[in-house]
């Protein structure tokens, strides 16, 4: 789950790491309530990135002025994230921009701190950005090394490596992903702020993660409609552009199952992993969601059972084409209770291709005629 | 074989749950030599016909068991293999999927300090066939044969497997090493493994997107192993920045794509099949030409 920058922003404030005064509205009205004097910078608080380019960060001198911009910015909706509401911070002068940031590496199967003394945009391509990686159990002196390879001396070099290690307690406390703050702004005066902050938490962890329970609805706002849904049933879905809706057990056969259908001259229209073991009631969701896909032509459901009861899904299935009998649906089942779940099928007029190559051509084919309206 | 043998010892940690219970019972069905299980509180009682431990040391002790199969919960997963690795197992496979990283990362940076194996987490398990299966596998569809095969993934492996029984191909050893971006066993232990291992003559790698885990293998590969190696991924009609089920199978800043992984196989001399009967094909081509030890 990614946080908006005003939520990173009071983590990072409960952690001890300096960020600017600060207001959050949600009507151009309040502005007026906001006391930082002027002129101020206008943040859109979004999900996606590249906000400042697309304009949704802006520098006010007056509160008429302010009023009329925090109109527009309101309304605005960046990289198909819509603004949840406006940040509103004092202009901060600095001399230096750093790049901090905490995550996990997955080849190294560690977390490391990523780091770079020239922050701000194009972070991915600057070639002065350090890695390094972070050992257990974690002691404060690892943010010290960091901040000397950053070649930083004095007053900044303490307060940078207090920053880095308070910004991995965090990471490490509350599960995250990804803890970033770029720029991490150096003022005239010395003083270490962060200017903007990117959060992550991992989304296995939000069980444990009692602090943003409840959170998931306002912060899956963005997904559309079906993978949102998908999210909150345990399913794993994503959609394309293709006419044939796919649904598997597991995430490795599910995408070698779309691989199949383009390379037999088919267009997937979804990736869908229903997870091992699924009982009825899960399989037959994970078919109701692709069947309300208005791209699907056809649904192939490839189901190799390891610990997924072939019979299982055959009940779903039964009870789907009762409820849609013209759907056009491909079954490929294999696996445990193979033949209780084939004679279940047949009442209901389901042919089961055993062979995973039989079931995509099938699919191909029956996809190339559109599904009638009538069957939904 | 590499692993698994009919005489390893295997315990169960969380053998007493109900996904743990029910996978005892198939592998010792299967032929593991399964010799306890362990959960806290039901020291004394037992399971399938097996003594039940309150701990992973007394189990160890009592059967001289070195290898642990971990059913527990997410978040127990941590605490389970300290315990394992402390109580002196070899091998650990981690079954539990769902596990959040940072646990899996200072799991794994204990098991590394301590020598052990582990396999997993989020994986299927490990089968020698014909002689242990350590995990969920479904072993009917296994044979004895001469392919190696190491996966991260679970029913994409079991589609291969499949495949290459019914072309009458059989497998020395399968491991699937799991989905999560991090794991104790990559792929290099594996592979290293099946080129010393005497009865594994072709081996199969199985790969998706995301990572660049089978790039650096397949580097790896073309610098120490002598045997044939069939390479499949998958993930090559996936989007750009999606999260593909898998917790570790995500395209992002362009690395990780299928296209990158195939390239590189193709440079490092592995030959990539784009179905699941098609690396059954290229397995079989390369069995009537011996392997050039």
């Amino acid at each position: 789950m990614n946080l908006y920058e005003y939520e990173a922003k009071q983590l990072f404030a409960e952690g001890g790491i300096a960020v600017p005064p600060s207001a959050r509205i949600t009507k151009p009205e309040d502005l007026s309530k906001v006391h930082l004097g002027w002129p101020v910078i206008l943040k859109c608080q979004v999900m996606s990135g590249g906000r400042g380019k697309a304009g949704g960060i802006q520098k006010v001198k007056t509160l008429e002025e302010g009023k009329e911009v925090a109109k527009k910015l309101l309304a605005m909706t960046i990289k198909d994230s819509k603004t949840e509401s406006l940040l509103v911070e004092p202009i901060v002068n600095f001399k230096k921009e750093i790049y901090l940031a905490v995550t996990i590496d997955r080849e190294r199967g560690c977390p490391i701190f990523i780091a770079a003394a020239d922050g701000g945009m194009e972070i991915e391509s600057n070639p002065n950005v350090q890695t390094v990686p972070i050992t257990y159990p974690f002691h404060p002196y690892q943010g010290r090394a960091l901040a000397h390879l950053l070649g930083l001396k004095g007053a900044v070099f303490a307060k940078v490596a207090d920053i880095a290690a308070k910004l991995y307690l965090l990471f490490e406390k509350y599960d995250l992903d990804l803890a970033e703050i770029n720029p991490l702004f150096v003022t005239e005066g010395d003083d270490v702020i962060a200017g903007d902050g990117k959060i992550t938490i991992n989304d296995d962890a939000m069980g444990r993660q009692k602090k943003f329970d409840g959170w998931q609805d306002k912060h899956l706002v963005d997904l559309p409609v079906r993978e949102r849904r998908s999210k909150k049933e345990g399913l794993n879905l994503v959609e394309l552009d293709g006419n044939i809706g796919i649904i598997c057990n597991g995430a490795g056969l599910t995408m070698a199952t779309m691989d199949m259908v383009k390379k037999f001259g088919g267009n997937p229209g979804n990736f869908l992993d229903a997870g091992g073991g699924s009982d009825q009631e899960k399989t037959l969701t994970a078919i109701e969601i692709v069947h309300d896909n208005p791209n699907c032509d056809v649904i192939l459901l490839n189901i190799l059972g390891g610990i997924t009861a072939c019979d299982e899904v055959a009940g779903a299935l039964v009870e789907f084409m009762k409820r849609h009998p013209n759907r056009k649906m491909i079954v490929r089942l294999r696996g445990n209770n193979q033949d209780k779940a084939e004679k279940m099928l047949a009442e209901s007029g389901l042919k089961l291709y055993p062979d995973i190559e039989d079931a995509v051509k099938a699919a191909v084919e029956a996809a190339k005629t559109k599904q009638p309206v009538a069957a939904r | 074989m590499i692993l698994l043998d009919k005489n390893t010892k295997v315990v169960v940690q969380g053998a007493t749950g109900k996904m743990g219970s029910s996978h005892t019972k198939r592998m010792i069905e299967y032929g593991t030599k399964i010799v306890a299980g362990v959960t806290p509180g039901k020291g004394g009682t037992t399971v399938h016909g097996l003594p039940v431990y309150d701990s992973v040391k007394e189990a160890v002790e009592k059967t001289g068991a070195t290898c642990s199969v971990i059913f527990v919960p997410p978040y127990g997963s941590l605490d389970a293999g300290f315990e394992a690795v402390d109580a002196g197992i070899d091998l650990i496979v981690l079954i539990t999927e769902g596990i959040p990283p940072q646990d899996t990362a200072k799991l794994v940076a204990h098991v590394k300090a301590n020598g052990v194996k582990m396999v997993g987490p989020n994986c299927p398990g490990v089968i020698t066939p014909g002689e242990s299966l350590v995990g969920i596998l479904p072993g009917s569809i296994f044979k004895p044969g001469a392919t190696g095969m190491v996966s991260r993934s679970g029913t994409l492996t079991y589609e291969i497997a499949l495949a290459l029984t019914e072309a009458g191909i059989g497998q020395s050893t399968c491991v699937g090493i799991g989905g999560d971006p991090v794991k104790g066993t990559g792929y290099q232990e594996p592979l290293q493994m099946f080129n010393d291992d005497p009865k594994t003559e072709v081996i199969v790698m199985i790969g998706e997107i995301g990572g660049t885990a089978e790039e650096e293998a397949a580097e790896f590969i073309k610098k120490n192993v002598k045997k044939p190696v069939i390479g499949f991924i998958a993930g090559v009609t996936a989007p750009p920045g999606k999260r593909m089920g898998h917790a570790g199978a995500i395209i992002s800043g362009g690395k990780g794509t299928a296209e990158s992984k195939m390239k590189s196989f193709e440079k490092n001399g592995i030959k990539v099949a784009m179905t699941p009967k098609e690396v059954a094909k290229l397995v079989g081509e390369c069995l009537k030409t011996p392997a050039k030890a």
